[in-house]
């Protein structure tokens, strides 16, 4: 409990941490909003078949997650850069708890950072679909709301998987890097991949599985909870590296 | 103020390599509460990496590093046995001092009411709103120290605590780290300069390529490792040459000077009657010993031979 206290004036104290937060939700519904005013040019001609008002609403997501991972890389790697790690694991030299600790504080913060930018990004999308005319998502459907809790529950996950690639990489750009890379360079290039390995990676990559369970459209392959599921063990397997590494390794 | 029972650091055969340099090389060695420790080696010694696995900060290739018997991480309340500083700069530039040590105490299960009293106690109550990023490196220091004391410990480690201050923090650290072992606790304290610990510590660990050279008080290393001579000066230095060889006494002439001259294994009472007794004028008769930045740089110059 103390420690949970600790890791939370820290958090709370650093004005980076609230840049962060207000930077997922403003860049969230303004990449979002983009994406729909891109239809709106030219809505009157045919709409793709499999259209999907809600997934179309998170796709600001895509640059979010990046500065959510970054929220929660950076509990470690600013203690790192600053030095600081050295003062707090005096205090707690338990790593594994302090692990546990970041990964807790940092998941409070992004829950919330995500309900926000979640709420907003398909609020404020619906009303510009609505505007122009177009089809809006339908709230009650459980498809709709399954996506929109898949939602809160990526960011959510990309943020614990920040904090695991903080404590891997020990530094701001090697954990952004590997964000970057995790989250959109594969997704992006796998589709060229040949054969097999293309429908692998197409498909089970865990951000490209994660990034499927917030739409409602069923293009085969992982979808819907099923995906977010590949996002949550691949983020297990990250923490759980984090915490040999912090073992293994002198601080 | 201070009421936990007395601890003692204790190395136990460390030892440490990173891959084929080895910077501690088999240090045993225990470090008592009520009196201050001075942990003194050039740089490159292995203290700052010996003070690190006190901490354990760094895992020893093998050996052990105790604190009251224990590992670290094997005490109940960390903060309460250690508390440390090992870099006054590893400190977040932009939270604010009081923001800072409220983190560190929290940590500790501490209370939040230890933070204005800690700050006070260092000198930084008025700046307890400002970022630590904005203080000097003095101010730093006194940051670091407050850390290490804020969960009121059995010992505190610091590591070269005196560089960066100006003269006034220097003074205010010797007579702190004085009262912090005066009260019972553990003091230990590095540096790679002899004066700081002439001044400062009472008992001397010193190192050198990581193996240790000295454990002993510091009375007891100038007793044992520098040599007395009594200097004096005269108008007639041929005269008194020649009364103390009359009297056994080995004397030489200082080289520097063109009416003064050394003498080894006597006293400023002997020379004195010595000089009475044929009749030779003296302007200055004083006792000196090697200084003990003499004796530490033949200590580690040997050694470096050795190696």
């Amino acid at each position: 409990m103390d420690l949970l206290a600790s890791e939370w004036i820290k958090a709370r104290s650093i004005r980076t941490t609230w840049l962060l937060v207000a930077g997922t939700v403003v860049v969230t519904v303004v990449v979002s909003l983009l994406g729909i005013s891109g239809l709106l040019a030219d809505w009157r001609a045919d709409l793709p078949a499999d259209f999907d008002p809600t997934g179309i609403s998170f796709k600001g997501v895509l640059v979010g997650q990046i500065l959510v991972a970054t929220l929660g890389a950076q509990t470690f790697t600013s203690e790192y850069a600053t030095g600081q790690i050295v003062t707090s694991l005096t205090v707690a030299p338990r790593r594994a708890v302090l692990l546990a600790t970041k990964l807790a504080v940092t998941a409070l913060v992004a829950l919330a950072t995500a309900v926000v930018t979640v709420a907003c990004s398909f609020g404020a999308s619906q009303a510009a679909l609505a505007a122009a005319g177009l089809p809006t998502a339908d709230l009650p459907d459980a498809g709709t709301v399954r996506a929109i809790l898949c939602a809160v529950g990526y960011l959510v996950l990309t943020a614990v998987l920040g904090v695991a690639l903080g404590a891997i990489t020990r530094s701001s750009s090697g954990a952004l890097a590997v964000v970057v890379t995790v989250a959109l360079l594969v997704p992006a290039l796998a589709p060229g991949l040949p054969g097999l390995v293309g429908d692998l990676a197409g498909t089970y990559w865990p951000t490209t599985a994660g990034q499927a369970s917030y739409t409602t459209a069923g293009a085969g392959g992982v979808t819907g909870s099923a995906g977010l599921a590949v996002m949550a063990v691949f983020t297990l397997w990250t923490t759980l590296a984090a915490h040999v590494t912090l073992r293994a390794r002198d601080a | 103020m201070h009421s936990s029972n007395p601890v003692i650091l204790q190395a136990h055969s460390l030892v440490k390599r990173y891959g084929r340099l080895t910077a501690v090389d088999g240090l045993s060695f225990a470090v008592r509460p009520g009196v201050v420790t001075g942990f003194l080696g050039p740089n490159g010694a292995g203290k700052s990496t010996t003070l690190r696995m006190f901490l354990g900060l760094d895992r020893p290739t093998s050996g052990a590093a105790t604190v009251g018997g224990l590992r670290l991480a094997e005490t109940p309340h960390p903060m309460r046995v250690v508390g440390a500083m090992l870099d006054a700069r590893a400190v977040h530039p932009r939270r604010t001092a009081g923001d800072h040590l409220a983190a560190v105490a929290r940590a500790g299960g501490v209370a939040r009411s230890r933070v204005a009293p800690t700050l006070e106690l260092v000198g930084l109550g008025a700046v307890a709103d400002r970022r630590a990023g904005d203080f000097s490196l003095g101010m730093k220091q006194r940051l670091g120290i407050a850390t290490a004391l804020i969960g009121d410990p059995s010992v505190v480690i610091f590591d070269e605590p005196l560089n960066g201050l100006d003269p006034e923090g220097i003074r205010w650290a010797r007579s702190l780290m004085r009262d912090l072992a005066a009260e019972g606790r553990t003091v230990l304290f590095s540096s790679h300069l002899m004066g700081e610990m002439e001044l400062t510590a009472d008992h001397l660990v010193v190192v050198h390529h990581g193996r240790l050279l000295a454990d002993q008080s510091l009375s007891a290393f100038i007793t044992e490792r520098t040599t007395a001579h009594v200097r004096a000066r005269t108008p007639d230095r041929p005269g008194l040459l020649q009364a103390l060889s009359r009297a056994g006494v080995h004397a030489a002439p200082d080289a520097s000077s063109t009416d003064a001259l050394d003498v080894l294994g006597s006293t400023t009472d002997h020379v004195g009657r010595v000089a009475a007794g044929a009749g030779v004028e003296l302007s200055e008769l004083s006792s000196a010993r090697d200084s003990l930045e003499d004796v530490f740089l033949t200590m580690t110059s040997t050694q470096k031979e050795a190696a």
